[in-house]
């Protein structure tokens, strides 16, 4: 039986580290931790809560030795300065390799590994993937209720107030004012939507290369959808790819959208409406 | 003479009804389509009408009106051979086609057009249905809204944040930064 304060059930627990460039935030509800350690004794929950985000952190490090273009000795660099050929390359690169062509083609072009000057660049669908299999790594260990950001990209499972079945409520960073939030979005909980990924102009790395050679339409793009590789592409293609990218992206996949034009204006799914 | 009458009638009927069908068909997808299958429709009938003035009286003047339209609708010549000779052709193009059924993410899509005179005069959806056969919402477009018309929140209500992405420099001091620092 643990104190009434504690099963009020708002608080959470959240670890953070950096890796590929940006931080990574594991936040979780106490109460899913440490069921087993006595009250009072504070240290079971912690422990099952770093060992976590170690595990999430060795997920998002192997991702990174493997397919960073800033470490000269990833399997990436040595692809694009040539010494290595993708039929030599490891499975784990073709294989993401082969799911980027093939978001090229869902996506028309809008989405594409390759940079202008030729060189593969899978980062595009690099940390998504990384960003899902972390989530398979905290449900393999037990833990259901999580809240996983990397960057800016979000995934979730379960519920803040474990056994509640309340959503994780998610801000949207406003482009205009990035100390301000401009919207909001349910995941988890009764929706499907698990994930949320926001794209902009202001991104790090350069994976949005047409938007910049074409002279983008959109500051910011967030989409909202089942599987947290589909809502990172979509919403890097709607942004490199503008309004038409954005109809077709409703069109053909199970998502919201919500996207700020350079002008402020906001275009949003019925999903964003209030 | 009556035999090779009907025979060539029976045809131009066919070849209709597949133009009708077709366009049943191209209606699922765009409406540019439809639009280029609804001329050869009234081509087709065009020249029924312009032949079927020299053997009947009677019907001449309604299937010459049709014929005028026809003739503006110069891709119909894939319809005119087998619609040459005939007479009353042109009241087979009065009807209902129903297109196949087409699968979309909202369910299973089929629609039905009316066509009269060789024009389409009405589209109805004949299925338009999920799964458990509610009907669907059509439409997930974004449209254009207001910022006050969006779900609203404050950094104090929400568990996470959601953004282009930071760096780790620009994380120190970024909203999400503070939700974690108040959860640590």
């Amino acid at each position: 039986m643990q104190p009434t304060s504690e099963l009020a059930g708002s608080a959470l627990k959240a670890r953070t580290f950096g890796s590929m460039g940006t931080v990574i935030s594991l936040t979780v509800p106490a109460r899913a931790l440490g069921t087993a350690a006595v009250p009072g004794t504070a240290g079971g929950g912690e422990r099952e809560l770093d060992a976590a985000a170690a595990a999430v952190a060795r997920v998002f490090a192997r991702a990174d030795e493997t397919f960073s273009l800033y470490r000269p000795d990833s399997e990436a660099s040595r692809l694009a300065r040539g010494e290595l050929s993708l039929r030599d390359s490891s499975a784990g690169m073709r294989d993401r390799y082969a799911d980027a062509i093939s978001w090229r083609l869902m996506t028309e072009g809008a989405f594409t590994p390759e940079r202008p000057d030729g060189v593969l660049d899978l980062s595009g669908i690099i940390k998504g993937y990384a960003i899902g299999q972390a989530g398979e790594v905290l449900r393999s260990r037990g833990i259901t209720d999580w809240c996983l950001n990397a960057g800016g990209d979000v995934l979730v499972m379960g519920s803040p107030v474990p056994g509640s079945g309340a959503s994780w409520a998610a801000g949207i960073v406003d482009p205009l004012d990035r100390s301000a939030l401009l919207s909001a979005y349910a995941l988890g909980g009764p929706g499907a939507r698990r994930a949320l990924a926001t794209s902009g102009l202001a991104e790090r790395g350069d994976h949005i290369w047409t938007a910049r050679s074409r002279g983008a339409e959109f500051a910011q793009v967030s989409v909202a959808a089942a599987g947290i590789v589909a809502a990172d592409v979509l919403a890097t293609a709607i942004v490199a790819g503008g309004t038409a990218m954005l109809h077709r992206a409703t069109d053909s996949w199970d998502i919201d959208v919500l996207a700020v034009r350079r002008t402020g204006e906001l275009l949003a799914t019925p999903g964003f409406r209030a | 003479m009556r035999t090779r009458a009907a025979v060539s009638a029976a045809l131009a009927s066919a070849g209709i009804l597949i133009a009708g069908w077709q366009s049943g068909v191209h209606i699922a997808d765009t409406s540019s389509s439809v639009a280029s299958t609804a001329t050869g429709t009234t081509g087709s009938t065009g020249s029924t009408g312009s032949t079927g003035s020299t053997g009947s009286s009677a019907t001449s003047g309604s299937a010459g009106s049709s014929g005028s339209t026809g003739s503006s609708g110069s891709t119909g010549s894939s319809g005119a051979s087998s619609a040459s000779g005939t007479t009353g052709a042109s009241a087979k193009a009065v009807g209902t086609y129903a297109g196949s059924v087409v699968q979309t993410r909202f369910g299973s899509v089929q629609v039905q057009i009316t066509v009269q005179a060789g024009k389409i005069t009405d589209v109805t959806a004949l299925q338009l249905t999920d799964a458990e056969r509610r009907s669907v919402q059509i439409s997930n477009q974004a449209a254009p809204l207001l910022r006050d018309e969006v779900l609203q929140a404050q950094s104090a209500n929400v568990q996470t944040i959601s953004g282009a992405t930071v760096t780790s420099d620009a994380y120190l001091n970024s909203l999400q930064a503070a939700l974690d620092a108040a959860n640590l």
